[in-house]
């Protein structure tokens, strides 16, 4: 998996592993917009540079297996990968997949990963990641999670 | 959509539910429209997803490594087969190999020859052509992932007589 130098489009291999518990030293509300501390308790993920330690992209979840999901939490690139000037892109795009990839292996046919906005963003997930909207609930399924899986895993 | 709720899409989303109802009234309503719309699935979606999750949990296998003594290989070929046959004769059939040699093979009787595992590599690479990336290798790797494991746990069981047949002769 890859992310893309915004600058020079040149593709650069990352890594998504599971956040350590010394991590959160290093993980401040002013560069990752959240308080990842109160995330503690929860599956925490990272998306790193292949070789390097400096974090660029967070997400937070839950497995509930007796709906064959993932519930996204908190999701979040760091501050200077946000807005038109970003260094990287397809941060936040490569944990969805990440996760889509986790409901696929585990649930098979019924693999979903869901997420609730909270303001008017919802159509940002359903255009980029072609989301389906079910109430307040939007949610990644068979056949478009595989077509997204397929896309990052081509790229 | 206006400048400002861009750029906050642009960073994140907090998705968190607010209460448990708000949980579990959700969770209602999504199950009903997911399963719903799966009725509607065709079946080259299902088996699609299947290769799909298959691939996933191989690849998965191998990025694990040396975690204990399954046999992988033939439990992940007798999916493959699941996936795409009504029965096993049928591959057994389309690979030139009698049903007997497969089914050994299946049920660990028989470790798979070197022929069979180039027929399932050319089989598979046409398989997954059209469904996802699939590593020409990945076979290959789970075959011999499994024996590598297979030696490493089953110490117990063969270093006594090995050791035996070991001489140093020459030890410097």
């Amino acid at each position: 998996m890859n992310i893309v130098d915004v600058s020079t489009d040149e593709l650069i291999p990352i890594e998504i592993l599971p956040v350590e518990k010394t991590d959160y030293k290093f993980i401040s509300k002013n560069r990752y917009f959240f308080n990842w501390k109160e995330e503690q308790n929860q599956e925490v993920l990272k998306l790193i540079i292949k070789g390097k330690n400096d974090i660029l992209g967070l997400i937070s979840y839950e497995d509930i297996p007796e709906e064959w999901r993932f519930h996204i939490r908190l999701l979040t690139v760091s501050k200077e990968n946000k807005g038109a000037n970003r260094k990287y892109s397809k941060i936040a795009g490569n944990l969805i997949v990440y996760l889509a990839k986790l409901a696929i292996r585990k649930y098979g046919i019924m693999g979903c990963v869901s997420l609730r906005p909270k303001t008017q963003i919802a159509q940002h997930y359903i255009k980029n990641y072609k989301m389906k909207i079910t109430g307040m609930t939007l949610s990644l399924e068979v056949p478009e999670i595989l077509d997204l899986i397929n896309q990052y895993e081509n790229e | 959509m206006n400048k400002k709720s861009e750029e906050y899409i642009d960073f994140g989303v907090d998705s968190r539910y607010s209460t448990i109802e708000e949980k579990t009234s959700d969770a209602v309503i999504l199950m009903q429209a997911r399963l719903e719309r799966m009725k509607n699935l065709p079946k080259e979606q299902i088996i699609r997803t299947k290769l799909i999750q298959l691939k996933l949990e191989m690849d998965e296998f191998l990025k694990q490594g040396t975690l204990g003594l399954s046999h992988k290989f033939s439990d992940f070929l007798g999916k493959y087969i699941d996936i795409l046959y009504t029965k096993h004769a049928y591959f057994s059939k389309d690979l030139n190999i009698t049903p007997v040699f497969l089914s050994q093979i299946i049920n660990g009787h028989r470790l798979a020859s070197e022929e069979f595992l180039l027929k399932l590599t050319v089989h598979s690479e046409k398989t997954f052509e059209t469904v996802c990336f699939f590593n020409k290798n990945t076979w290959f790797q789970i075959f011999y992932q499994e024996k590598i494991n297979q030696l490493i746990f089953r110490q117990d069981e063969w270093r006594s007589e090995i050791e035996k047949q070991v001489k140093f002769s020459e030890l410097v």
